[in-house]
């Protein structure tokens, strides 16, 4: 049974690991492709990092599922969460398949706002995973942190309508401009979707000391 | 009739009541409740300490029922009448899918019967009152046992347990306890239920006590085999249950289960650990599963609904007898 739960959080772990290693990955394509000089084997690495978390998630499964005597609602949260960590990992991997068939040269006048929504989309599932694994231990620091994705969401709001209201001004090429504004709200929804997640994370951490 | 038929129907009419009372038995409901074992291996160790708990604690609550309500000695017809009647109000009831309890429909019937037969003279009326208080009694400390327990622990959950492991070793720890605690139970109410099946016609016959404690208890473990696990989902699954919220609710059952058998006072279990369940319930604002009205109203109906068919049975059973 000890070693079953070992096992588990050293899956546990092993996914956060790939999947902070996943949006790494993500963010220097991102840069790659700011600078002009898009990394095909970053995006890889990504796509490979996210089938890696799809192995550890059906991993972790089999063993949440194996403890026949495991709590059920401890069951069923890990499920969730594993699963929400998942579903931005499927997220990236849609993002850095997009930016794979990006055409065209990045706009010159948004690449430092397009550097700030990707430094924020890093350091909001940065902040996530930390709060993922803080709840295995410490529910008060992890319940402070999930407030900071809501900050990072505002700001990733902000950057997101920024870049947009550029782009939309665009004339030169409309197919560009349709583009780029998609890769925008791709790597936003990350953001959203992090913050939504961590809002679910919060519930979960307030629930738990009263029941 | 024949001495031996007659005990030949008894015993059968014993196993039929045992067997009903094990299928009826929701002791392990909240082990199943809290996942804190399977349904394989309950019904494998409650089949167990249903053997257990007759033969080495059943003796002294059977004699208890048997000589000490009824004020007369009971005659064959009398004897038959009550089991039938407690038979077949058990029957009806498993059938609802309701736990009832089994003391309550017998002593029912044994009272009934009484006061048909003897008038109100025919009862011992202080043992009765003794009885009465108790059953009133042990629900009320099943709920407010369950409330307090849960408030303390909830207190110390609150000041304590910081993440998921704490709470899965908190909570694997009150398995642990909780399991122990419903064997306890388990064993003292296989004692306590032999009264229900056995009591009556230790009352009449010179039958070997230890012979028919051996017959109940292994009518118990088939009851509870066969046809136990249907209750105990029905009540697993009344409220959320977790091991240290299972222990709130079964920390009073099991200790007024203990004392009650100790003090050779028949006991409902059932009605203990339910109103163990809807104070836990209350305590931890979890909303019950529907249904628990058909559970009470069937707790008021067992007492007049019992000693009536009793009465009623009574007359064909005496035609024979």
């Amino acid at each position: 049974m000890k070693e079953k739960k070992n096992d588990l959080i050293e899956v546990s772990e092993e996914y956060q690991r790939e999947l902070l290693k996943c949006m790494e990955a993500l963010h220097d394509s991102v840069d790659t492709l700011i600078k002009n000089k898009i990394s095909h084997t970053k995006l890889d690495e990504v796509i490979a990092c996210e089938h890696a978390c799809d192995l550890l998630k059906e991993r972790y499964i089999e063993i949440i599922y194996k403890q026949k005597r495991a709590l059920p609602f401890l069951i069923e949260d890990r499920y969730k969460i594993i699963n929400g960590l998942d579903n931005i990992a499927d997220k990236s991997e849609g993002l850095a398949r997009h930016l794979k068939i990006y055409p065209f040269e990045f706009y010159q006048d948004i690449k430092e706002e397009m550097t700030h929504l990707n430094n924020i989309t890093l350091e909001t599932i940065k902040n996530l995973i930390e709060v993922v694994a803080l709840m295995e231990t410490d529910f008060s620091t992890a319940l402070t942190k999930t407030f900071k994705s809501e900050e990072f969401k505002r700001e990733a709001r902000n950057s997101k309508y920024t870049l947009l209201e550029i782009i939309y001004k665009k004339t030169d090429n409309a197919l560009k401009s349709v583009i780029t504004a998609g890769l925008v709200s791709k790597m936003f929804d990350i953001v959203a979707m992090a913050e939504e997640f961590s809002d679910y994370l919060r519930g979960l951490i307030i629930k738990y000391p009263s029941k | 009739m024949d001495f031996t038929l007659i005990i030949i129907i008894f015993l059968i009419l014993s196993i039929l009541i045992a067997i009903g009372i094990g299928a009826n038995d929701e002791t392990f409901s909240i082990v199943y409740g809290s996942r804190i074992l399977t349904m394989k291996q309950i019904l494998i160790l409650a089949a167990i300490l249903a053997i257990a708990g007759a033969l080495l604690l059943g003796e002294g609550v059977a004699k208890t029922v048997g000589n000490s309500i009824l004020n007369y000695e009971a005659t064959e017809a009398i004897v038959i009448t009550i089991l039938l009647s407690t038979a077949i109000w058990l029957i009806l009831a498993s059938a609802l899918g309701l736990p009832i309890s089994t003391t309550h429909a017998t002593i029912g019937s044994i009272m009934g019967i009484g006061i048909f037969v003897w008038g109100m003279t025919g009862l011992n009326w202080g043992m009765i009152l003794y009885m009465a208080i108790w059953w009133i009694f042990s629900p009320i400390v099943g709920f407010a046992g369950t409330y307090v327990a849960y408030k303390i622990l909830f207190k110390y959950k609150q000041k304590r347990l910081k993440g998921f492991q704490d709470y899965e070793s908190y909570e694997m720890k009150f398995a642990v306890i909780v399991l122990i605690a419903i064997c306890i139970t388990a064993f003292s109410r296989a004692g306590n239920d032999c009264s229900n099946a056995v009591g009556i016609v230790i009352g009449v016959g010179d039958m070997d006590i230890g012979f028919l404690l051996i017959i109940t208890g292994l009518s118990l473990a088939c009851g509870l085999v066969i046809l136990g696990r249907v209750v105990i989902v029905n009540l697993g699954e009344m409220t959320e249950l977790r091991p240290s919220t299972a222990f709130a609710a079964q920390i009073p059952t099991a200790v007024i289960m203990l004392i009650g058998t100790i003090q050779k006072i028949p006991l409902s279990g059932s009605h203990m650990l339910v109103a163990s369940l809807v104070g836990l319930a209350k305590a931890s604002k979890t909303p019950m599963k529907k249904g628990l009205w058909k559970i009470i109203l069937i707790w008021f109906l067992t007492f007049p609904m019992s000693a009536l068919l009793a009465i009623i049975l009574y007359f064909p059973v005496s035609l024979f007898f």
